[in-house]
């Protein structure tokens, strides 16, 4: 007989936490019922329900009540935990629930045991590709499926399949890309760690479709773990006899190997990764020729992005239908993203395609920590943009973040409140793709460079009302003549953030003023001589001296000299340094 | 190694392996480690074996909540899975002592993991 487990937590963050009282009521009125042998109550840390009252979870049923009075407690130890019955008007039905295919095994299986993996119904994929489907029909299995690209640009996974098939080459590669390297990101480092098997097996998939026999898994070098645990599962494929030759029995043949990345950003872009593989400096070249043509060594090459292949392991197993009936019209099945910044909860998230960006943020993200405003929401990396809190409402789908001006990337979600300003980080941003452009291609190089000195204007509190055409005029150069996707992508945070945040941009420009405070060039300290004590704390601790004065005169900072460094905001004891 | 063959996975499919009843798993992903992961792994083995406790220690993924690493779901006979956030020494050992060998879970700790609440398909 398994106990029962009343799970008890207090979810509304104003006010004192009553999780103890009700818990201690809980736990008389269950020892009343005579109920304490075979139900226990305890107290949780967090239910992943916010906002809802006093919540109880009964498991192992799984029954969730919220927003519980005293008085519904003896209702619940009668109804539901003597006589198994549900006290409906209590019961609460989330809308934030998760639905895990890429990270189905993610913490369940020992990733480094190939055993759980197949224990969980992996490698029928593969085995089902082999023996029940030819490449064709898999092909058409991933086309009905709707399967797009989940490293950014979401390229049906099918069309390139399809064309790396009919390319001619009388040798065809598959490629991981695992370099992951957008600010926030490391979904893709997370699925490698968690479940690498899955991985491996939608690669396998993937050769067999389109008659590869060699395969590359391009992880960063800064994921350490991640490669050692695909290495052990490369390992033990091999040793299994499910990689080299005549795979299960087969003829199908397949090695794979893994490859370190070079540590620059623009290698994860398809074509560098390529040049990367080959032992060249990974640098982007034009397209076309496309991989599916012409990829790694000029041979016909399908790469695709770490989630991409663990969605094709899944969809083969499952069937394309199931996988399908999740989503929206047009973006199919689920998207992993990283929730960092100021949430709550930082971690990943799994969600079906359509899911409103509010219940990410609020109802699995648990809101922001701090209780500040939500002002934005950043998607889609240092090529995508920044969505304000009132396009909350819009489900997540590849052209719905377009429509937004924002980018469904490889799935960062970075959330802002009201201590961030977004003409600085749309300085980070671009700060970040001028540090990694290749600079082979004039518009990505020198506009990076020159948005970048006009943006450092306007925060340094030089800027001027013509300079947003400047960026405006650069940002369009930029995107129309740029080589890859990494300069034209990197205007989008400023044009982003300018489009909905253009107060903010004003504020710097006109009133010369920052409202978070995080430009420090435009804030300004002064001495409130009525509040000073005359202590000299601030004199001692300026470390540019610009603090003068005596006891009788008070002291004045001197605006000329001072860096605005924000010392004698922090030492003053009699908050007597304004800074505005 | 033994090889796996096509009869294998068609007797997977067809008798797929009861769920292993009994488990510690610890979440054993680079955000898990980085917050301790790996010294509360090493804890709780240490005192099953001294203990001859009948329950594996398991290493796992990330589940998604890494705000809680280190996370340690437990499943012993008689009581629901649970899992348990922001583990240290101090309550793995508890973990072992109230949970696993008394049988009571360990009050204020349990999260109740994205992984919990997640629709596997
Ligand atoms: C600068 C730059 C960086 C990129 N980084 C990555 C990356 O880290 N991971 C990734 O999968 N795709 C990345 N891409 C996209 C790849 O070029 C490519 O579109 C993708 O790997 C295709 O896989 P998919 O069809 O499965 O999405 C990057 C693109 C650019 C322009
Ligand atoms: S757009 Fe930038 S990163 Fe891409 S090829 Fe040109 S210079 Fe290099
Ligand atoms: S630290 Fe504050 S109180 Fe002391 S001298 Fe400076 S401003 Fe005045
Ligand atoms: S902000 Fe820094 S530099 Fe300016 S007066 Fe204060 S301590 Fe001196």
């Amino acid at each position: 007989m398994t106990t029962t487990v009343v799970l008890i937590r207090d979810t509304d963050s104003g006010g004192a936490d009553r999780t103890r009282d009700v818990h201690d009521l809980f736990t008389q009125k269950v020892r009343d019922a005579g109920l304490q042998n075979e139900v226990q109550v305890v107290r949780a840390a967090d239910l992943g329900i916010y906002n809802k009252g006093m919540v109880a979870k009964i498991l192992p049923q799984g029954i969730v009540y919220a927003g519980i009075a005293d008085a519904d407690v003896d209702d619940i130890v009668t109804t539901t935990l003597a006589q198994k019955m549900p006290v409906s008007r209590l019961v609460y039905c989330g809308a934030n629930e998760q639905v895990r295919i890429v990270m189905r095994n993610c913490g369940i299986v020992n990733p480094e045991c190939i055993e759980d993996y197949i224990a969980r119904k992996g490698y029928q994929g593969i085995k089902r590709a082999l023996y029940d489907l030819t490449p064709e029909k898999a092909i058409e299995e991933l086309k009905t499926s709707g399967l797009r690209g989940r490293g950014g640009a979401g390229y049906p996974t099918w069309l390139k399949w399809s064309l790396a098939r009919n390319a001619f080459g009388d040798r065809k590669f598959v490629i991981c890309n695992g370099d992951e390297g957008d600010p926030g990101a490391y979904m893709d480092r997370s699925v490698l760690e968690g479940d690498p098997h899955s991985v491996i097996e939608g690669m396998m998939i993937a050769a067999y479709c389109i008659g590869a026999t060699k395969g590359f898994l391009y992880i960063r070098a800064e994921y350490p773990l991640a490669i050692k645990r695909v290495q052990k599962a490369l390992d033990d494929a091999y040793g299994t006899g499910l990689l080299g030759k005549d795979i299960l029995g087969t003829s199908f043949c397949l090695d794979l190997e893994v490859r370190l990345g070079a540590g620059a950003f623009v290698c994860g872009e398809e074509t560098a990764l390529i040049a990367s593989v080959e032992g060249k400096r990974g640098t982007p070249r034009p397209r076309p020729p496309y991989p599916s043509d012409v990829g790694l060594f000029g041979k016909p090459t399908v790469i695709n992005n770490v989630e991409t292949f663990a969605n094709v392991s899944y969809i083969l197993l499952n069937g394309a239908k199931t996988f399908a009936s999740i989503g929206t019209d047009k973006s199919k099945g689920t998207k992993v993203f990283a929730l960092t910044g100021k949430i709550r909860n930082s971690g990943l998230v799994e969600i079906p395609m359509g899911t409103p960006l509010r219940v990410i943020i609020e109802d699995i993200g648990g809101g922001v920590a701090s209780g500040k405003k939500i002002l934005a929401v950043q998607t889609g990396g240092p090529s995508g943009g920044v969505i304000p809190e009132q396009h909350f409402d819009t489900p997540v789908s590849y052209e719905h973040l377009l429509e937004l001006g924002s980018f469904m990337g490889s799935g960062g979600m970075i959330v802002m409140d009201e201590d961030d300003c977004l003409v600085d980080i749309a300085k980070f941003y671009l700060g970040f793709c001028v540090d990694e452009s290749c600079g082979k291609c004039a518009p990505c190089r020198i506009g990076g460079f020159q948005m970048l000195k006009v943006l450092e204007k306007i925060t340094d509190g030089k800027g001027m009302p013509e300079d947003l055409d400047t960026l405006k005029r650069i940002a369009q150069a930029m995107r129309k003549a740029s080589l890859c996707a990494l300069g034209q992508g990197a205007p989008n945070p400023i044009i982003s953030t300018m489009k909905y945040f253009a107060e903010e941009y004003r504020q710097h420009i006109v009133d010369r003023k920052c409202r978070a405070g995080k430009c420090t060039r435009l804030m300004r300290f002064e001495i409130l001589d009525t509040s000073c004590k005359r202590c000299k704390l601030c004199v001692v601790n300026c470390p540019v001296h610009c603090i003068a004065g005596d006891r009788e005169k008070g002291y004045r900072i001197d605006q000329e000299k001072c860096i605005k460094c924000g010392r004698c905001f922090e030492v003053c004891k009699f908050e007597a340094v304004a800074r505005s | 190694m033994e090889k796996i063959t096509k009869d294998r996975l068609d007797e997977v499919l067809k008798n797929p392996p009861p769920e292993n009843g009994r488990y510690i798993r610890v979440g054993m992903s680079s955000c898990g480690v980085a917050a301790g992961a790996a010294e509360v792994f090493a804890l709780l083995r240490s005192e099953v074996e001294k203990r001859k406790l009948a329950v594996p220690v398991v290493p796992c993924g990330c589940s998604g909540g890494c705000h809680s690493e280190p996370l340690v779901e437990v499943c012993v006979d008689g009581l629901p899975s649970v899992t348990y956030g922001k583990v240290n020494a101090e309550i793995a050992m508890r973990i072992i002592e109230e949970h696993v060998r008394d049988k009571r879970l360990v009050q204020d700790y349990i999260v109740d993991a994205p992984m919990k609440r997640a629709v596997a398909l």
